[in-house]
C-alpha cells in the first residue's frame, strides 16, 4: 500500500481496486497474524516486536485503506458510509483493550488521490488478491535482515523500497493514546505499512477465537435438507441408542488375551515373528512371459523367399526335365513344396494355383483337426526290446556244423549219446541201430533189427554200456560192448539173469510184456502187445519205462507217463500249455524247469516254482517242433522242428529263486533236408560235456554242431 | 620313371636285390635289377630263374618263394610294400628260398580200414595205426613190411619208441586203442620181407578204463605216456628187462596157434587233472608233457611231481597237440573248429594265440612241427585237406588234397621232406621232395 501512495499509476489503481475487494474477505491467515499481532501487541512486549505501535508513516496507509473500505463498503451498500463510523468498532471491541485510543482523522493529505481510486474501484472488484504481484521482491525472509536497512525491499522493477520515515516515537505513543482506533491498526513490517483492520475483520477474529465459524454469514444451524428423496425406508437407521457393551471392553476377550498371553510365555503358542508371505499378486489376464505354455507352440519361422523364387530365376535354380520328372516318382511329402520356374517379366506370373486348393485344405484342417492337445509318444521302437545280453558273452554254443555222421539208409529218428559223450546211437526207419564215434563220425557198430526203430536210448550209467531200442511192439536192450571187461561181464550177467526173472516179477502183467533172450542181436527183446512209441531210462539206470501210444490220447498220455515218472507216485502238479498238441518235453537239469515243444511250433518255457502257466512262449518254429533238449551242464536249450532248422537258446536258470530264467534265442541252425516237406530235423540231443548239439534228420544224416 | 604314358602300374618300379642262403646252382648274381612292382610271388620266380637260366644253361626251372622281412611275399609286391609300410626308394633286398610244396605224390599205400595213425619220426619206416586193430610198418610207399597185431579194438594212436641206443637193432613201438590198452611191438626195420610179417606184442599195459586216445614217447624211449577217455594220463615203462622185477603179474597167452611170452604191465605213474578225455600228449622232454583235453585245457605237467605246472583254458575242445617250433617251446593246437593256434607259453600273461590259422573248413585232426624248421608245420582235418603252414605267414603253403573229401585222421613229417598222413579213405598218402631249408 505503501508504493500505491508513492507511485500513483493505473495500475497501482488497479491493484488498489483488488485490494479494495480483498480486504472484505481478508485471507484466514493473515488475520490470524493479525490477531496474534494484535495481541502480543496488546500484551505490551515491546516496540521491537514485528507488530509495533503504529506510527505516524502509517497514516497515509490507514487512510487509504480506509477510504477502499469505504468503497467496498459502498459498493456493497452498507449503511456505514463514512469510514471513521465504519471503523469504529469500539463499542464491540474487548473490554481487555484498554488501551484504545479514538482515532485522530488529521494528517490525511492524500484527498485526490481517493478520488481517482474511487473512479476506477468499481471495475477492480472482482480480481483476486492472489494475482497482485508482490511489492516487495524481497521474499519470505526474516525482516530484521532489513531492519538496519534504508529500504525495505525491492519492487518488481528493481527499486528500491525506501522506508518511510518513521516518526517519532513520541508522537507515535501520544497518537496512539489519541485514535480510538488505534487498536485496530497492525504495522506490516514486510510492506512497511500499518494495517487497519476493518469491523468486519474484527468480528472474524472474534469468532476464530470463539472457535465458532468464522465467515459471519455462516448459520451453523440451518435446516437439514434430504438431497436424495427417499419415500419409504424399508430398513430404517436404527434408531436405538447404542448399547452399553459397544463402550466396555469385552470381558470374554479380555480373558482370551490372558490365556493368549499365558500359552504364549509357557511356549505353547509359537508366534512366528516372520511376516507371512502373501500370495503373489498376479495379474489374471495377462500373458505371462516368465510361464511357458505348454499348449503354445511358436509359429516356425518362415524361410526367407530366395533367389529361386524370384520371378525370374537365375537358370542354375531351373530344375531340369529330369528332375522335374525323379519329382514325380517322389512321394508327396518328399517333393520339393516350390519348383522353380522363369517368367519374362512380373506381369506374366500367374496366381497362385494352389490357392483354393489350400484354402479349402486348411479350412478342413480347421474343421477337422482336434481340439484336444495330441500327445505324441516318441519312443525308439528299439528301446523297447528287452536287453538281452549280446551273444557273444553266452559263448560257447553250438553254431557250426562240422560233423556228419552218414550212413544210415532211412530218416534218422532218434538218437542217444552215451553218458561220456564218446559214444552216439541212432535208430532210424531203415531199421538199423547204429553206433557212432562222435569226433571221428566211424560208424562202429550196426544192428539190424528188422522194423523202423522208434526211439533209441543209451543207460546213462557209466557202468552200464546198455542201449535200449524200440522197434515196432519189440523193445531190445543191446549190449553196446564197450566198457570194461568186468563191466562187460557185468552187462553180460544182467541181461542173461533179467531174462528168467523179470517175468515173473512182473507177475500179472505177463500178458503186456514178454521177455525173450535175442540172441541174434546179443540182448533182451521186449514184446508188448501193442507199438511201443518210446523208452526212457531211470537217472541212475536201474529202471526203465516203455510208452505205448495207442489211441488219441496220445499226448496226454504222454503227459501223464511223464508226470508220473518225474514224480514216481502220483501225479504232482499239471501244466497248461494251451498248446495245441504237445510233442515232447525235456526237464531242467535243476529239476524245476521244464520246456515244452508243441505240434504248431510253440516252445514254452515252464518254471515250476512260478506258474503252472507258461514262464514264456517262444513262437520261432513254422513247423511241428520235433524235439527239445536241455544241456546237462550249460546254460542251454534246443528245438528242432519240422521246417529243416534246431534252434539254439540261452536259458539260464539261476539258483537265486527271486531271479526269473534268462532265455536268449542265440543261433538257427540249418543244414538239413526234407524230402517230402515234413520230418526235417527229427531229433536233437546235446552232447553230455561240450556244448555240441547232435541234430538227426529226415535226410538220413546226423550232424554235430559245435561252438 | 621314362614311360608313365601308357599304364600307370607298370610304370612303377623298384630296385630290388635277389639274395639267398641257398647252395650255388641256386645263387643268383647279387646285382641290383629294377623290376616292375606289380609282380607277383609267380613273376617273382620267373624273375630268379631267367636269371639263373642266364648263368647256367641247362637249369631247370624251380618255383621260389620271396622274404621280405621275414614275411613271405603272398600279393604282390606294390600291394606288401604298401601293407608294410615300406619304402621303394631304397634297393629291396629279397630273399628267396625255394617254395615250400610237395613235388611228388607217392602212391598211395592202402589198408583195410581208416588210417588213425601215423608216426614218421623214423626215418627208416612210416608206422600207421587202423581202425581194423591193426598196426603197420611201411618202408616205402605201398610196401608194408610188418604188421602190429593183438589188438581188439580200433588203434587210435600210434608211436616210435626211440632208443639211446642207436646199434639197437628192434626198434620198439606202441601202438594205443580202443580196447583200452597200449601195445609194445618189436620190430627189425632194416630186416627185409616180401611179405608182411605179423608181430605180437611183447608187452601190453592195461591201465585205462576208457579208450586210450593218444600216446607219447619219452625223448630217451624209456616211457611212453598215454592219454584216454577216462581223463586220465599214464606212464609206463617201455624197457623189457628191467621191468621184469615191477611187473605184477606174467602171463602166457595162446593166440591163433603162436606161444608169445606177454607181459601185462601196469602203469608206473597217472597225472589225473583233466576232466574230460585227454586228447593229445607230447612229451618233447624229459621232465615235462604237454597234454590236450576235450575239457578246453592245455596243461603242461611235471614228471616228476606229477603236478601239472602250466594250464591253459582255450575255450575249445582240442584234438590235438604239439610242441616244437622256435626253442621247441611254441604250442600248436587244433580242436573242434577249423582254426589252427599256436601259442607261445613264454609270453606271460595272455592266453591269445600269437597265431592263427584259418584256412581250414573243419575240424583240425592233427597238427606236427617240423623238426628241424622253427616256421613250418603240417595240420590235417576233416575237411579231407593237409596244409603246410610257415608262421612267416598266413597262408597255407601248400594245401595237399590227396585224400580227396575224406577226412584227414592224421599227419606227420617223414625224413624232413614228406609229409605223410592217413584218413578215413584207408590210404596212407605220402607227399614227397618237400624242399624244406
Amino acid at each position: 500500500m505503501t508504493e500505491e501512495k508513492k507511485s500513483k499509476n493505473s495500475k497501482g489503481k488497479k491493484k488498489a481496486g483488488k485490494q479494495a475487494e480483498e480486504q472484505s474477505q481478508l485471507n484466514f491467515k493473515e488475520i490470524e497474524k493479525a490477531v496474534t499481532g494484535v495481541q502480543d501487541w496488546d500484551s505490551g512486549e515491546s516496540g521491537s516486536s514485528d507488530f509495533e505501535p503504529v506510527v505516524s508513516d502509517g497514516y497515509d496507509s490507514l487512510t487509504d485503506t480506509g477510504s477502499e473500505s469505504v468503497q467496498l463498503t459502498e459498493s456493497e451498500n452498507e449503511g456505514d458510509g463514512v469510514r471513521d463510523s465504519a471503523y469504529d468498532v469500539s463499542s464491540e471491541t474487548d473490554s481487555s483493550e484498554d488501551e484504545v485510543a479514538p482515532q485522530n482523522t488529521v494528517g490525511y493529505d492524500a484527498p485526490e488521490e481517493s478520488d481517482s481510486e474511487d473512479d476506477d474501484a468499481p471495475e477492480e472488484s472482482d480480481s483476486s488478491e492472489d494475482e497482485v504481484p508482490p511489492r516487495n521482491t524481497v521474499g519470505d525472509i526474516p525482516f530484521e535482515w532489513y531492519r538496519e536497512e534504508e529500504h525495505a525491499g525491492y519492487d518488481p522493477s528493481g527499486k528500491k523500497i525506501k522506508k518511510k520515515e518513521r516518526e517519532n516515537k513520541l508522537d507515535k505513543y501520544l497518537e496512539m493514546i489519541d485514535n480510538a482506533k488505534n487498536w485496530r491498526r497492525i504495522y506490516n513490517e514486510r510492506d512497511d505499512e500499518v494495517v487497519e483492520l476493518t469491523k468486519e475483520e474484527t468480528k472474524m477474529i472474534r469468532k476464530i477465537l470463539k472457535g465458532m465459524a468464522p465467515h459471519p454469514e455462516f448459520d451453523p444451524y440451518q435446516d437439514s435438507v434430504d438431497w436424495v428423496k427417499v419415500d419409504k425406508a424399508e430398513h430404517p437407521f436404527p434408531d436405538a441408542p447404542e448399547p452399553k457393551r459397544r463402550f466396555i471392553p469385552s470381558k470374554w476377550e479380555s480373558k482370551m488375551v490372558v490365556r493368549l498371553v499365558r500359552g504364549i510365555r509357557k511356549g505353547l503358542i509359537k508366534v512366528d515373528d516372520k511376516p507371512k508371505e502373501e500370495d503373489r499378486v498376479y495379474l489374471l489376464w495377462s500373458d505371462d512371459p516368465n510361464s511357458t505354455d505348454r499348449h503354445h507352440i511358436p509359429a516356425p519361422k518362415p524361410k526367407l523367399p530366395g533367389h529361386e523364387e524370384s520371378y525370374n530365376p537365375s537358370l542354375e535354380y531351373i530344375p531340369t526335365e529330369e528332375e522335374i520328372k525323379s519329382y514325380d516318382l517322389m512321394y508327396e511329402e518328399d517333393r520339393p513344396k516350390f519348383i522353380p520356374k522363369r517368367f519374362t517379366s512380373i506381369r506374366s506370373v500367374p496366381a497362385y494355383d494352389k490357392a483354393v486348393r489350400e484354402t479349402f485344405d486348411r479350412c478342413l484342417d480347421l474343421y477337422l483337426c482336434p481340439r484336444t492337445h495330441k500327445k505324441r509318444i516318441n519312443i525308439d521302437p528299439e528301446s523297447l526290446k528287452p536287453k538281452l545280453p549280446s551273444r557273444k558273452d553266452l559263448k560257447p554254443y553250438p553254431s557250426k556244423c562240422y560233423l556228419e555222421y552218414k550212413g544210415h539208409k532211412g530218416p534218422v529218428v532218434s538218437i542217444s549219446t552215451d553218458s561220456t559223450g564218446q559214444w552216439i546211437a541212432s535208430g532210424s526207419k531203415d531199421g538199423t541201430v547204429r553206433i557212432w564215434e562222435v569226433d571221428t563220425g566211424r560208424c562202429l557198430r550196426v544192428w539190424e533189427l528188422g522194423e523202423a526203430v522208434q526211439h533209441v536210448a543209451w543207460n546213462p550209467s557209466p557202468e552200464l554200456s546198455i542201449l535200449a531200442a524200440t522197434v515196432g511192439q519189440d523193445v531190445f536192450l543191446l549190449k553196446t560192448g564197450f566198457g570194461t571187461e568186468e563191466e562187460q561181464k557185468r552187462v553180460d550177467d544182467l541181461l542173461q539173469f533179467q531174462s528168467q526173472t523179470i517175468p515173473d516179477a512182473s507177475g500179472g502183467s505177463e500178458n503186456i510184456v514178454k521177455w525173450s533172450q535175442d540172441d541174434i542181436h546179443g540182448g533182451i527183446r521186449l514184446n508188448h502187445f501193442k507199438t511201443v512209441s518210446s523208452v526212457e531210462w531211470h537217472r541212475k539206470g536201474d529202471y526203465f519205462s516203455t510208452l505205448m501210444p495207442h489211441d488219441i490220447l496220445f499226448s496226454i498220455l504222454y503227459w501223464f507217463l511223464f508226470w508220473l515218472l518225474f514224480s514216481a507216485t502220483k501225479l504232482v502238479k499239471k501244466l497248461e500249455t494251451g498248446l495245441r498238441e504237445v510233442s515232447s518235453i525235456a526237464i531242467h537239469a535243476g529239476g524245476d524247469n521244464v520246456i515244452v515243444g508243441s505240434k504248431d511250433g510253440k516252445l514254452c518255457w515252464f518254471d515250476m516254482d512260478l506258474s503252472s502257466q507258461p514262464y514264456k512262449v517262444l513262437n520261432c518254429h513254422k513247423k511241428d517242433i520235433n524235439k527239445v533238449a536241455f544241456h546237462r551242464s550249460y546254460p542251454l536249450f534246443a528245438s528242432c522242428s519240422d521246417d529243416c532248422t534246431a534252434y539254439i537258446f540261452h536259458g539260464m536258470v539261476y539258483s537265486d529263486l527271486n531271479q526269473n530264467p534268462l532265455i536268449v534265442p542265440l543261433e538257427i541252425l540249418r543244414g538239413h533236408a526234407s524230402l517230402n516237406g515234413r520230418g526235417g530235423v527229427l531229433d536233437c540231443k546235446f552232447h553230455p560235456r561240450q556244448p555240441w548239439l547232435f541234430t538227426a534228420g529226415d535226410d538220413s544224416v546226423i550232424k554235430l554242431y559245435c561252438h | 620313371m621314362d614311360i608313365d604314358g601308357d599304364t600307370d602300374e607298370a610304370s612303377r618300379r623298384v630296385q630290388v636285390r635277389f639274395v639267398t642262403k641257398l647252395k650255388p646252382p641256386y645263387k643268383a648274381p647279387p646285382t641290383s635289377i629294377t623290376i616292375p612292382s606289380n609282380l607277383t610271388r609267380l613273376g617273382l620266380s620267373t624273375i630268379v630263374n631267367s636269371l639263373l637260366k642266364a648263368g647256367n644253361d641247362d637249369w631247370k626251372t624251380e618255383a621260389f618263394d620271396f622274404l621280405i622281412d621275414g614275411e613271405l611275399v603272398r600279393m604282390s609286391l606294390e600291394e606288401f610294400l604298401i601293407a608294410k609300410s615300406i619304402s621303394a626308394e631304397k634297393i629291396l633286398e629279397i630273399e628267396y628260398i625255394k617254395a615250400v610244396v610237395p613235388r611228388k605224390e607217392e602212391e598211395p599205400s592202402l589198408h583195410d580200414d581208416w588210417v588213425s595213425a601215423v608216426d614218421g619220426s623214423s626215418s627208416k619206416f612210416i608206422l600207421t595205426g587202423c581202425y581194423d586193430g591193426l598196426g603197420r610198418i611201411w618202408k616205402a610207399a605201398g610196401l608194408c613190411t610188418h604188421i602190429l597185431a593183438g589188438h581188439t579194438g580200433a588203434i587210435n594212436s600210434v608211436c616210435v619208441v626211440k632208443h639211446e641206443a642207436e646199434s639197437r637193432v628192434d626198434q620198439v613201438v606202441a601202438t594205443a586203442s580202443k580196447d583200452m590198452t597200449l601195445r609194445l611191438f618189436k620190430v627189425d626195420a632194416d630186416e627185409s620181407l616180401n611179405q608182411p610179417k605179423r608181430v605180437q606184442a611183447f608187452k601190453s599195459l592195461h591201465g585205462h578204463s576208457a579208450s586210450v586216445q593218444c600216446i607219447a614217447a619219452e625223448p630217451s624211449g624209456n616211457q611212453i605216456c598215454s592219454g584216454s577217455w577216462d581223463s586220465r594220463i599214464n606212464l609206463w615203462q617201455t624197457n623189457e628187462t628191467s621191468s621184469e622185477g615191477d611187473a605184477i603179474y606174467v602171463k602166457k597167452r595162446k593166440k591163433e596157434g603162436q606161444e608169445e611170452l606177454q607181459k601185462k604191465e601196469d602203469a608206473i605213474s597217472t597225472l589225473v587233472g583233466h576232466t574230460q578225455v585227454v586228447s593229445a600228449v607230447v612229451w618233447p622232454q624229459r621232465e615235462s608233457i604237454y597234454s590236450a583235453s576235450w575239457d578246453h585245457s592245455i596243461r603242461r605237467w611235471d614228471v616228476e611231481t606229477g603236478k601239472d605246472s602250466m594250464n591253459m583254458f582255450c575255450g575249445k575242445a582240442f584234438n590235438c597237440l604239439d610242441v616244437g617250433g622256435e626253442g621247441s617251446c611254441l604250442l600248436a593246437a587244433g580242436g573242434s573248429d577249423p582254426i589252427l593256434r599256436i601259442w607261445d607259453p613264454r609270453k606271460p600273461g595272455t592266453l591269445a594265440p600269437t597265431f592263427q590259422f584259418s584256412s581250414h573248413t573243419s575240424w583240425i585232426s592233427s597238427c606236427k612241427w617240423h623238426d628241424k624248421s622253427w616256421y613250418h608245420l603240417v595240420s590235417a582235418s576233416y575237411d579231407g585237406k593237409v596244409m603246410l603252414w610257415d608262421l612267416r605267414t598266413a597262408w597255407p603253403l601248400a594245401v595237399i588234397d590227396s585224400h580227396k573229401d575224406d577226412k584227414v585222421l592224421c599227419a606227420d613229417w617223414w625224413r624232413g621232406d614228406c609229409v605223410v598222413s592217413g584218413g578215413a579213405d584207408s590210404k596212407l598218402c605220402i607227399s614227397a621232395d618237400i624242399p624244406i631249408i
